[in-house]
C-alpha cells in the first residue's frame, strides 16, 4: 500500500540530499581549506600544501609581533562588548514595551551601523578621531567597534525582553514595593540575560575579525590581528596567515556553540 | 480543599488587621481630551468588605482598580487610604497587595522567594523574610513547596503563591484584578472559594473586578455594577439581584421580564401599574429617589424565578392571564414562555413541584407579589460634559512613573 508512496519520498531524498551536499560543500570549502594549509612544510602559502608540520603554528605563536595584535584584537573586542553591552542593553530597556511617536527613528539610529557601510563609518571614526587626536591607539579602535556591535547586544536583548518579559511581572515587582532599580534588577535582568549573552558572544566574533575601521584606525602600535593577516597576504604569503586564521575558525566554532546553548528556547519565562 | 483545615479560628484576624478603609471620591479618568474612561466613580472600601466591580469590558473597572493601585493617575479626583490621599503616589509607595490575572508570579524565583520579595523590598532581615514567607505559605496550605519554583504548580497553587505574596506584607487591602478571567468554569468555582476562605481567615479587605456575574454574586459583600465609566448601582448581590436600579443592571445580572406600564399612583413604596393590555399590578418603587405621577411610563422588571403560575385558589397582587407558547425542561428548573401584557414573558419554575406540565397553547395564569417587581430608572444617563472646566494634572510625576 504504502510502498509507491514510500518509493517516491525516498527518490526525493535522495534528490534533496543530491542537491544539497555540494551547495553545502560549496558553502564550507573555503574554510576547510585553511586547516590543510596552515598545516604545510612549506614557508609559503601554495595549494595543494607541501609535506606536513607544524611550523606555522609555532612561528605564529613564537613571533611577538603576531601575538601583540592578537591579544590587541582580544582587548578591543573586550572593550567593545563592554561599550555595547552597556549601550545596547540600556537601549532595548528603555525602549521596550514603550510606545511613543519616532520610535521608528530611534530604532533606526541604534541599528544604523549595521546597515552604513564600513567603509563610511571608518572614514567617518578617521576624520574624527584625527580631529580629537586618538588616532592610532586601541581604544580608538575599541570605541569604534562599540558602535559597530551595539545593534547586535540591542537585537538581541531586545528579543529576549519581548519573548521573556511579561508586562504584567513589572507590574507585580512594582505593587510589591520595587523600586525602579529593583525592578530592573528582579525582574528585566533575568528575562534579558540569555539574550545579552548570545549578543555579547555575537558581538565579540564581529569585533575580533573586523578589519575596515581597524584597517582606517591602525598605528605602528595598533594593528590588530586581522589587518596584520590582510597585510601579510599581500607582502609576505607566510603560513603563520593560515596559523592565525586556524585561531578564527576555532573561535567561530565555539560562538555557533554558545550561541546555540545560549539562544535554547527557555519556556519558564514564558 | 487544603486551605480549609487551618488553625485560625473563623472571623480571627491573624494580623490584626482587617485592612483599612478604603475611599474613592469623586474619580475621573481621560486619555484623551474630552473622553472619559471613568467619571465620577466614588465607593468606600469597608475593612475586611468584599466590594467587587462588575461590567461589560470597556466599563471602566480595571481603570478604577488600576488607579486605586497607582498604574495609573486619575484626571481628578481622589484616593484616601485611611483619610491619606495617595493619588498621587506610584504603586510602590502605595500598600496594596495586587492578584493579576495569570498571577504574575516571578518565574525565575522560588514560591519562598516570590513571597518574599515584598519583605526583601521593605528591606526586613533575612530570618525574618523566610520566617514570615514561610508562615504565610503555611497558611495557605502551600509550606510544603516551598522551594519550587512557579512553573511547577498548578494553577491553583500559583493563586495561593500569589495570594501568599500579595498578603505577606499586610497591605491595606487585596486588589484582584479578574485572577479567575482565563480558567474553566469547573476550577473557577474552586478558586473562588478559596479566595472567601484565605480572605476569611487573614481578614483583609478586598477589592476584586470581574466581568462575570455569577463570580460577583458568589463571592462580593457588595457589587458595584459599572457601565460606561461610571458605578451604576452598588449594594449586596441580592439587592442588585431583586431591586436593580436600571435596565442596564437588570439584564446584566442574570436574564428579567423587562415590561412598560403606566403609574396609577403609590402607596408606600409601591406603585401601582396598568400594564398595556389593561392588567392592573404592583411593583417596588425605582431607586431612582425620582417620583413617578399619575399616567407616567415606567419600566419595570421581573425575574423569571419571581413569576408564579398560579391554580385557580390562589390569588396574588399582580395576576396575569396568558398563553403558553413555548417550554424548556432544564433539570433543575424549567422555562417557559408566555404571551401576556401584550408581549411575552419568560417564566422559570423550579423542577419536580406540583405544577401541571404547562403545554403549549394552554391558557395560564401568572402572578407575583408586589415586592417581586422592580420599576428600574431612566437607560444611563448620557454622558455628561466636563463637570467643572479643564481636568486638574496634578501627580504628573506619577503618571510618568507609571507609563513604565
Amino acid at each position: 500500500m504504502a510502498s509507491p508512496d514510500r518509493g517516491r519520498s525516498r527518490r526525493r531524498y535522495r534528490l534533496m540530499v543530491a542537491a544539497c551536499v555540494p551547495l553545502l560543500g560549496f558553502l564550507v570549502l573555503p574554510t576547510l581549506v585553511i586547516l590543510p594549509m596552515a598545516l604545510t612544510g612549506g614557508d609559503l602559502i601554495v595549494f595543494p600544501p607541501q609535506g606536513f608540520s607544524v611550523h606555522a603554528f609555532a612561528d605564529y605563536l613564537g613571533d611577538r609581533q603576531w601575538i601583540q595584535s592578537t591579544i590587541m584584537s582580544f582587548e578591543i573586542a573586550v572593550l567593545a562588548v563592554s561599550i555595547a553591552a552597556l549601550a545596547g542593553t540600556s537601549a532595548a530597556v528603555a525602549l521596550h514595551g514603550r510606545r511613543f511617536p519616532g520610535k521608528g527613528i530611534v530604532t533606526g539610529l541604534i541599528l544604523a551601523p549595521i546597515v552604513v557601510p564600513l567603509v563610511v563609518l571608518g572614514l567617518g571614526d578617521y576624520l574624527l578621531f584625527a580631529a580629537l587626536g586618538v588616532l592610532g591607539g586601541w581604544v580608538g579602535i575599541g570605541v569604534a567597534h562599540g558602535v559597530l556591535v551595539t545593534p547586535y547586544v540591542f537585537i538581541s536583548v531586545a528579543t529576549s525582553l519581548t519573548a521573556g518579559l511579561n508586562p504584567a511581572l513589572v507590574r507585580s515587582a512594582r505593587s510589591l514595593g520595587a523600586r525602579p532599580a529593583a525592578v530592573l534588577w528582579h525582574v528585566h535582568w533575568p528575562a534579558l540575560r540569555p539574550g545579552l549573552c548570545a549578543g555579547a558572544v555575537l558581538a565579540f566574533a564581529v569585533s575580533f575579525d573586523e578589519v575596515v575601521l581597524a584597517w582606517f584606525l591602525q598605528g605602528p602600535q595598533a594593528t590588530t590581528l586581522p589587518v596584520r593577516m590582510f597585510t601579510a597576504v599581500q607582502f609576505e604569503l607566510t603560513p603563520k596567515i593560515m596559523a592565525s586564521a586556524s585561531l578564527f575558525i576555532a573561535l567561530a566554532t565555539v560562538t555557533l556553540l554558545a550561541q546555540a546553548l545560549i539562544a535554547r528556547p527557555r519556556r519558564e519565562l514564558a | 480543599m487544603t486551605v480549609a483545615a487551618q488553625q485560625t479560628a473563623p472571623g480571627t484576624a491573624p494580623n490584626g488587621g482587617g485592612g483599612r478603609r478604603v475611599v474613592v471620591r469623586d474619580v475621573w479618568k481621560s486619555y484623551t481630551q474630552g473622553s472619559y474612561a471613568v467619571r465620577d466613580v466614588g465607593f468606600a472600601l469597608e475593612p475586611g468588605e468584599f466590594l467587587t466591580l462588575l461590567g461589560p469590558s470597556g466599563s471602566g473597572k480595571t481603570t478604577t482598580l488600576m488607579m486605586v493601585a497607582g498604574f495609573e493617575t486619575p484626571s481628578r479626583g481622589e484616593i484616601r487610604v485611611d483619610g491619606i490621599d495617595v493619588a498621587g503616589l506610584p504603586p510602590e509607595l502605595r500598600n496594596f497587595g495586587i492578584v493579576f490575572q495569570g498571577y504574575a508570579l516571578f518565574p525565575h524565583k522560588s514560591v519562598v522567594d516570590n513571597v518574599e520579595f515584598a519583605l526583601l523590598m521593605r528591606g526586613i532581615s533575612r530570618r525574618e523574610r523566610r520566617r514570615r514567607a514561610l508562615d504565610m505559605l503555611d497558611k495557605v496550605g502551600l509550606a510544603g513547596l516551598a522551594a519550587r519554583r512557579p512553573r511547577e504548580l498548578s494553577g491553583g497553587q500559583q493563586q495561593r503563591v500569589a495570594l501568599a505574596r500579595a498578603l505577606v506584607f499586610e497591605p491595606d487591602a487585596l486588589l484582584l484584578d479578574e485572577p479567575l478571567g482565563a480558567l474553566d468554569r469547573k476550577l473557577r468555582e474552586t478558586l473562588q472559594a478559596e479566595i472567601k476562605e484565605i480572605q476569611r481567615r487573614v481578614g483583609i479587605s478586598i477589592l476584586y473586578v470581574t466581568h462575570d456575574q455569577d463570580e460577583a454574586m458568589t463571592m462580593s459583600d457588595r457589587i458595584a455594577v459599572m457601565n460606561q465609566g461610571r458605578i451604576v448601582q452598588i449594594g449586596t448581590p441580592a439587592e442588585l439581584y431583586l431591586h436593580p436600579a436600571t435596565p442596564f443592571v437588570a439584564d446584566f445580572l442574570g436574564e428579567t421580564n423587562l415590561l412598560t406600564a403606566t403609574c396609577l399612583g403609590t402607596d408606600g413604596g409601591h406603585v401601582r401599574l396598568r400594564f398595556a393590555d389593561g392588567t392592573i399590578g404592583w411593583a417596588v418603587a425605582a431607586r431612582d429617589g425620582v417620583a413617578r405621577r399619575i399616567g407616567d411610563p415606567v419600566t419595570v422588571a421581573v425575574r423569571p424565578e419571581r413569576t408564579r403560575v398560579l391554580r385557580r385558589a390562589d390569588a396574588a397582587e399582580t395576576a396575569i392571564d396568558g398563553i403558553v407558547v413555548g417550554g424548556t425542561f432544564l433539570g433543575r428548573h424549567a422555562r417557559y414562555v408566555v404571551a401576556a401584557l401584550g408581549g411575552r414573558l419568560v417564566v422559570s419554575i423550579a423542577g419536580g413541584s406540583p405544577e401541571p406540565a404547562l403545554e403549549p397553547g394552554a391558557a395560564v395564569r401568572l402572578g407575583w407579589s408586589r415586592d417581586d417587581a422592580q420599576i428600574l430608572g431612566e437607560p444611563d444617563a448620557p454622558p455628561e460634559p466636563d463637570p467643572s472646566g479643564p481636568i486638574a494634572t496634578f501627580g504628573s510625576q506619577a503618571l510618568r512613573e507609571s507609563a513604565h
